[in-house]
C-alpha cells in the first residue's frame, strides 16, 4: 500500500469525523495498526480538528449538569447491571486474552531455552561418546600389550626353552638377536637388539640350521614392539645354529648368505 | 440534546477504545451523531439546517443553556484564512453538521472532491493552529 497516496485521499479526515461505514471503519483501523505512519497522521488530523471546534466550543450551564445526573440516577438499575455484566466479560475476554499471549510467550521462551539445552547436551553425549571409544581403544592396546608382555617374562623364566643368543657378523657388527627355543613344544621366539630399520621392501628373515640346511623361521620388520619377543614361526627338532639375513619382503625359501646379519649356536 | 449527548457518553464509555483515537474525537463522534440522527427523525428541513453558524448560535443561546457565548470571531479568523471552497467544505462538515455525502449531494460536489477539499484545509489549519 502507498501510505502517502493513502493519506492524501482525504480517508482519515473522514475516519476522525466518524464519517465511514463499519466496513471501511475496520479496515482503516487495521492499517492504522500497520502503519505508524498513519497513526501519526491521524493524530495530527485529531488535534486540529479539536483546537477548532474547541474554539466554537459553548460552555453549557451548570443546570445542564445537575439535571444529567438526575437522569442517570433515574435509570432503571437492572439495565445498568446488564450494562456491567457485559463489561466483565469484555474485562474477562481481555486478561483471558492476555494472560494466553503472556503464556504463549513463555512458553515460546522456554521451547526455545529447552532446545538450546537438548543441543548442548547432545553435543556433549557425542564428544564423551568418542572419548569413551578411545579410552576403550587405549585399553585395548595396553592391555594386547600386557599380553605380550606377561607372555615375554613367561618364555625368559621358563627353562624349557633353551636361549640362543647370536652376535653381530661383520655386516651388522653392533646388531644382536636372541632366539628363545622350546624344543619339546616347537615354539620360538625372538629378541632383537639394535638392529637397523630396512627399507619396505625387505625384511628380516630368521633360520635354523637343522641338519646343516637352512630351515625358515619366519619374517619379521625389526621395528614393532621393541623390547618384546616376536613368535616366530615353529620348526622341527634338531637345530644347530640360528641366524638371521636380510631378504625381499615375504622371505625366501633359502638364505642370502651375504646379507647375514647376526648368527649364533645353539 | 445535549443531555442526550451525555446520557449516551455515560451509557456506552466502555466502548471508547484509546488505541483507536484521542477521548476528544469519540466524543465529537458520539455528539455528531447523536445530532444528525435526531435531526434526520424531526426530519428539519433543510432551509433551517443551512442557516449559518450566528443563527444556530443565537438560537442555542435563546435556549438560555449556555453560559459563554462561541468565541465565532476566532474561529471565523481561521477560517477566512482558507480558500473559499476550502472554507465551505469546514463549515458545513463541522458547524453545520452536514455529512460528507449529504455534502457531495445538495451541493453537486463529487464525493472525492469533499474529500481532498478537506484535506487540503486541515493541513493548512494544522499550521494555523500550530499543530506540530
Amino acid at each position: 500500500m502507498n501510505v502517502h497516496e493513502y493519506i492524501s485521499s482525504g480517508i482519515l479526515e473522514a475516519y476522525a469525523l466518524g464519517e465511514l461505514a463499519e466496513q471501511e471503519r475496520t479496515a482503516v483501523e487495521k492499517n492504522l495498526a500497520l502503519y505508524p505512519e498513519l497513526r501519526q497522521e491521524l493524530l495530527r488530523i485529531e488535534k486540529t480538528q479539536e483546537k477548532l471546534l474547541r474554539m466554537a466550543a459553548l460552555q453549557p450551564r451548570s443546570a445542564v449538569k445537575d439535571q444529567l445526573f438526575i437522569k442517570i440516577s433515574q435509570q432503571k438499575p437492572e439495565e445498568k447491571e446488564v450494562q456491567l455484566d457485559t463489561v466483565k466479560v469484555t474485562s474477562f475476554w481481555r486478561f483471558a486474552a492476555a494472560a494466553s499471549i503472556t503464556l504463549a510467550l513463555i512458553s515460546s521462551y522456554l521451547a526455545y531455552n529447552y532446545y538450546s539445552k537438548w543441543k548442548d547436551t547432545q553435543h556433549a553425549l557425542t564428544d564423551l561418546t568418542e572419548q569413551n571409544q578411545r579410552i576403550a581403544q587405549d585399553y585395548n592396546q595396553v592391555n594386547e600389550r600386557l599380553g605380550k608382555i606377561e607372555k615375554s617374562v613367561e618364555v625368559i623364566n621358563n627353562p624349557a626353552f633353551k636361549r640362543v643368543i647370536m652376535k653381530g657378523t661383520p655386516h651388522a657388527p653392533e646388531a644382536s638377536a636372541t632366539v628363545y627355543w622350546n624344543e619339546a613344544t616347537k615354539e620360538v621366539y625372538l629378541s632383537i637388539q639394535n638392529m637397523k630399520t630396512l627399507a619396505l621392501a625387505n625384511q628380516y628373515q630368521l633360520w635354523a640350521i637343522i641338519d646343516g640346511k637352512p630351515v625358515d623361521a619366519g619374517v619379521f620388520d625389526g621395528t614393532d614392539e621393541s623390547g618384546l619377543l616376536l613368535h616366530m614361526k615353529e620348526i622341527g627338532s634338531g637345530a644347530a645354529m640360528f641366524a638371521i639375513t636380510i631378504e625381499p619382503r615375504g622371505g625366501k625359501p633359502a638364505p642370502t648368505l651375504e646379507t647375514m646379519q647376526v648368527a649364533g649356536p645353539v | 440534546m445535549l443531555q442526550d449527548v451525555f446520557l449516551k457518553v455515560w451509557d456506552r464509555f466502555e466502548l471508547y477504545d484509546s488505541s483507536k483515537g484521542r477521548l476528544f474525537t469519540w466524543l465529537l463522534n458520539v455528539a455528531r451523531n447523536q445530532a444528525i440522527d435526531k435531526t434526520r427523525s424531526k426530519e428539519i428541513s433543510n432551509e433551517r439546517k443551512t442557516r449559518g453558524i450566528e443563527n444556530l448560535v443565537n438560537k442555542v443561546e435563546r435556549q438560555e443553556y449556555i453560559e459563554q457565548g462561541v468565541d465565532s470571531i476566532g474561529i471565523k479568523e481561521i477560517l477566512h484564512g482558507l480558500p473559499e471552497e476550502q472554507q465551505f467544505i469546514v463549515t458545513h462538515l463541522y458547524l453545520k453538521g452536514y455529512t460528507q455525502s449529504e455534502l457531495a449531494e445538495e451541493f453537486n460536489i463529487p464525493l472525492g472532491t469533499v474529500k481532498t477539499r478537506l484535506r487540503l484545509a486541515m493541513q493548512q489549519l494544522r499550521k494555523t493552529l500550530g499543530v506540530t
